[in-house]
């Protein structure tokens, strides 16, 4: 027996520091965690316990440039299942009153399992109010459901616009992966048109509302008292440069029809009236958009979700002489005495290319206002190629506008490069440049390009990119900010332009093609074109500008598979310039004052 | 010779009075954590009643005369036992453990009152007359005697228990005076399979170092080889038996070398267990105020995470004044160690001490993240009636010895 050894003072220090060491670290740590750390611990902590829940901001309404609403917001209403306290057996008689099948909202409860109880799941988008009414007077009776009100796109304002206003769709994974920071799950995103190219300014700023939770996601109370609560802000309103009485007509003009038209202030490139047709119902994109909708509209062969206005292209057709017109001026080709005789026809090599009528002697004016084959033939090749090209591509033709809507097509402009691609070097086959001269062949071409190419006749070569913004309301302030593009210039000398203009101005007013749309009023100036289409009937076009002096209104319309543009398209310009510039009679220009500005001869023949 | 019965002479309130407190700041605590509760909100009161049965069954025990200790040490280990083995076969299953017997309404853990009965009989063997520690023969039997509950806890399987039958075991053994050299034949072993926990490099690491502490203990190589398989051998045991442990086990052992690793399983609760402490500040968060406790992230709170409660509601304060309460405990039960008449009586008292001395740090240490999650109560605040009234008592012998000590002259 060691007697020694038990309970030796030593063995006894050893414990007795064991305990304080052990103690001593416990405080030194607790020092640390408590005291040191604590900020980052009551982070943590506070992510635990505090669970933000957003509110979607409204999004920014649509005005038109009278403040007139094109687009605004209603509420929607989005019904509700908390499982934890939902009662199942009420599973088919809500079922019923939704007028959903049976086994929905069992898939809905399904499908987030994994996800507490305590979590409210979404069972239906948009539903009725009368549902909502019948809710209310029964709330007692339906443990664990409920409804909240959202927004929702409103487009019952009496115009479509379908492919401008564009439409937002729940954010795709792909998108939210680089956009985390400012969308999360379920949130709605600019997907097309206006609604895409401004998400930035109209989403607005969430709202959030701070609550506590427990360990089990249920919802104890509010955290704070809700004083770091954030309500939501509505998005900016944009005030757009839309005319929605031209719209209207425009609309309304295209019924049954398949085409595009586009119109612009010409001094500013304000988009007036913008239509592609067939169009689409966005309300259908409002909310959820049902399967069946999707396979519709994308089955559909005349494509109503394809934005014509911007992102077709066709042959400009006679519209298109103008070009090499001005081009053939401006590089001092021709003048106006240059005088060519049209026996119906050109022959050039072996190929025999057509005109519509025995034209006889033409200069570039009467050859403008009848529509000369003949003439333009002939003069496209005094040009040559690459000139047609450089005039062309100033027209802007061959690219993109940069029109504040994200469709859009650049269009083809073919030039030396593009046929030695297409064909090999000094191997093109005769007569590419011929077809150009008329607005066939490769060239292709946008109805907002043809616009814009409006424009730049009725502004003397000035103009501004085409835009629909005109300008947002500050939601904090109520500040109207404007947006103005900036003017450009192609410089082309106003002595040609004097010249083309004129022509175009005997087009509708003179003996030319389009004199089935001739305004007492109102002087429209504009060109008819029928563009060859190798997939079926030849499509009408017609471009054009009003007034002739100081024009305010630039147009371009193409309607598909129907003949010939005069008969076609020029009336749907007229009735759209008419339902524009008669509400701005003070910007109308009197017939007799202008007819003072022009010489001798040609002023009698408009007399009469 | 005047015998003066002062108070003091006959009961000590520095070891009586923090045990009261602490049992009291238990009580706040775990009302904190129940009040709202859906389905423990009943806790508090229950334990209300088991601080009144703990209370009767310390002021009985500290009424006993001191020789029923001596006298009741084998048969309590051998009916503890008894327990023991009743309970694999008809005990019922809490969180993976089968650690509780059921008497109609009442239930109890076995293990809690094994704890004395093995104190009681440890120490009566330790100090039986021409006992030789350094003996390997008795120190082999005392051995066997704390390995034989051991051995049928660790099949309950309960982790944290069979840690704290294993340190009263040692601590009793060193108390009665083993030399450096047993020590590190019964220790040894233990740290070899803890460092095989941490890979092979630290196994073979720790396997050197056996080799040479061996070397400067300078004994002969029988000795010294007989040791180091006694090592290798322990290490391949436990090893196999790692193996054979339930997954929620390994669980609890890997997720302690590597806490990260696993959020939402065994980790997670030592996780919000330290959010809760650390976000408690310096001051706390107020009580019933604490978003963890309240919100209820801490699952079980009441039982092996209540001090989480009181750090997140009374803070750095809080924390630390349960901290000073112990150690006043603790140190007056090694100060009161040296007054016992007797020998048998100075190892009831240490092994009170390692009793709850490893509870105390096992529990604390994991709340604050120091030491692997493993269900063991922190003594007097843990929710759970067999534990309070066991530490009562074993505070109840503790007094009953200080009753009973040397006389004064």
């Amino acid at each position: 027996m060691n007697d020694t050894n038990f309970g030796s003072i030593i063995r006894r220090r050893i414990i007795f520091l064991a305990i304080i060491l052990f103690v001593s670290v416990i405080a030194f740590r607790l020092f640390n965690m408590q005291i040191l750390e604590q900020p980052a611990y009551s982070t943590k902590a506070d992510e635990n316990s505090v669970k933000p829940i957003y509110q979607t901001a409204p999004r920014g309404v649509f005005f038109d440039r009278n403040y007139k609403v094109l687009v605004g917001n209603k509420p929607s209403f989005t019904l509700r299942i908390t499982p934890a306290e939902y009662d199942n057996k009420l599973t088919p008689f809500l079922e019923a009153i939704l007028g959903v099948p049976e086994g929905y909202i069992n898939r809905i409860l399904k499908q987030n399992e994994q996800m507490s109880k305590y979590i409210p799941r979404k069972v239906a988008k948009d539903v009725n109010f009368k549902v909502i009414a019948w809710y209310e007077e029964n709330s007692s009776k339906l443990p664990g459901v409920d409804y909240v009100i959202e927004t929702q796109r409103d487009y019952s304002f009496g115009i479509m616009g379908s492919h401008m206003f564009g439409y937002s769709k729940e954010i795709s994974s792909g998108l939210l992966q680089q956009r985390r920071n400012e969308y999360s799950m379920g949130d709605e995103i600019g997907s097309s048109g206006i609604e895409k190219t401004y998400e930035d300014i109209l989403r607005g700023q969430k709202g959030i509302q701070y609550v506590l939770v427990d360990s089990h996601q249920k919802t104890i109370g509010k955290y704070k008292n809700g004083e770091v609560d954030k309500t939501a802000i509505k998005g900016y309103d944009l005030v757009l440069s839309i005319d929605k009485d031209a719209q209207k007509v425009a609309e309304e003009a295209f019924k049954d029809k398949r085409g595009a038209l586009v119109a612009i202030e010409p001094s500013t490139g304000e988009v007036l009236a913008f239509v592609s047709a067939p169009e689409f119902n966005l309300q259908d994109f409002a909310t959820v958009t049902s399967n069946e909708i999707w396979n519709k509209l994308n089955s559909d062969k005349d494509k109503p979700m394809f934005n014509r206005a911007t992102m077709s292209i066709y042959s400009p057709g006679s519209t298109f002489k103008m070009l090499s017109a001005i081009a053939a001026l401006e590089e001092g080709i021709i003048d106006t005495n240059y005088r060519v005789s049209c026996g119906g026809g050109f022959q050039f090599g072996d190929r025999f290319f057509k005109c519509l009528h025995v034209h006889g002697s033409v200069n570039v004016t009467t050859a403008i206002e009848k529509s000369c084959n003949t003439f333009f033939y002939q003069l496209v090749l005094k040009i040559g190629l690459d000139k047609w090209a450089e005039y062309s591509n100033r027209f802007g033709f061959g690219k993109k506008s940069n029109i504040d809507i994200p469709e859009e097509s650049p269009g083809i402009l073919p030039t030396r490069k593009y046929y030695d691609k297409a064909f090999g070097v000094d191997r093109w086959p005769k007569g590419i440049l011929v077809s150009l001269g008329i607005g066939q062949g490769e060239l292709s071409v946008t109805p907002l390009q043809l616009a814009q190419y409006a424009a730049l006749f009725a502004n003397y070569g000035k103009s501004a990119k085409p835009h629909f913004l005109k300008g947002y309301i500050e939601t904090s302030t109520g500040k109207f900010v404007e947006v103005n593009p900036k003017t450009f210039d192609i410089y082309i000398s106003s002595k040609s332009f004097d010249v083309v203009r004129y022509a175009m101005f005997k087009v509708v007013n003179g003996a030319g093609t389009a004199g089935n749309i001739r305004l007492p009023d109102i002087q429209i100036a504009g060109k008819t074109g029928t563009a060859q289409n190798p997939h079926g009937d030849d499509h009408a076009v017609f471009i054009g500008f009003a007034p002739y002096e100081n024009p305010k209104i630039a147009i371009a319309v193409i309607v598909e598979n129907v003949g010939f543009g005069s008969v076609h398209a020029a009336p749907i310009a007229r009735d759209v310039i008419k339902a524009y510039l008669q509400k701005n009679n003070t910007q109308q220009i009197k017939k007799s004052e202008y007819l003072s500005t022009l010489k001798g001869e040609e002023g009698e023949h408009f007399a009469n | 010779m005047q015998i003066n019965y002062k108070l003091q002479d006959k009961f000590d309130l520095s070891v009586f009075l923090p045990a009261l407190f602490l049992a009291i700041i238990g009580l706040i605590a775990i009302y904190s954590a129940t009040v709202n509760h859906p389905i423990a909100s009943g806790n508090f009161q229950k334990q209300v009643y088991s601080a009144i049965v703990a209370l009767i069954a310390f002021f009985v025990v500290y009424s006993l005369p001191q020789q029923v200790f001596k006298m009741f040490s084998v048969p309590a280990y051998a009916v503890s036992i008894l327990f023991l083995v009743l309970v694999l076969v008809a005990g019922k299953t809490v969180y993976g453990s089968k650690s509780w017997l059921n008497f109609g309404p009442f239930g109890f853990q076995p293990s809690e009152f094994a704890k004395v009965a093995l104190i009681l009989c440890l120490a009566n063997w330790l100090t039986y007359k021409n006992r030789d520690i350094n003996n390997i023969k008795d120190i082999g039997i005392a051995l066997l005697i704390g390995l034989l509950p051991i051995s049928l806890i660790m099949l309950e399987p309960d982790t944290g228990t069979t840690i704290v039958f294993m340190i009263i075991t040692i601590s009793l053994i060193y108390w009665s005076g083993i030399s450096l050299f047993g020590l590190f034949v019964v220790l040894s072993p233990g740290v070899v399979v803890i460092a095989s926990l941490f890979g092979t490099v630290v196994f073979i690491i720790s396997l050197v170092l056996v080799i040479v502490a061996l070397f400067l203990f300078k004994r002969d190589l029988f000795n010294s080889v007989t040791v180091f398989v006694i090592n290798l051998g322990a290490s391949f045991f436990f090893d196999y038996a790692f193996r054979i442990l339930k997954p929620h086990q390994q669980k609890r052992i890997e997720s302690f070398l590597d806490p990260s690793m696993d959020p939402l399983g065994s980790g997670y609760n030592a996780l919000q267990a330290k959010l809760a402490i650390g976000s408690g500040g310096f001051t706390g968060k107020g009580f019933l105020q604490g978003n963890q406790t309240q919100l209820r992230f801490i699952p079980e709170q009441w039982t092996d995470f209540i001090y989480c409660v009181i750090g997140e509601e009374f803070g750095f304060i809080g924390s630390i004044l349960v901290l000073i309460i112990f150690l006043v405990l603790f140190i007056r039960l090694l100060n009161i160690s040296g007054m016992a008449k007797d020998r048998f009586s100075v190892l009831v008292i240490v092994g009170i001490l390692s009793l709850m001395f490893s509870h105390f740090a096992i529990n604390i240490g994991m709340n604050v993240g120091v030491t692997p999650v493993v269900g063991l109560p922190l003594p007097f605040l843990s929710y759970g009636g067999s534990s309070l009234v066991v530490n009562m008592i074993m505070i109840g012998i503790v007094l009953n010895i200080y009753r009973n000590r040397k006389l004064h002259t």
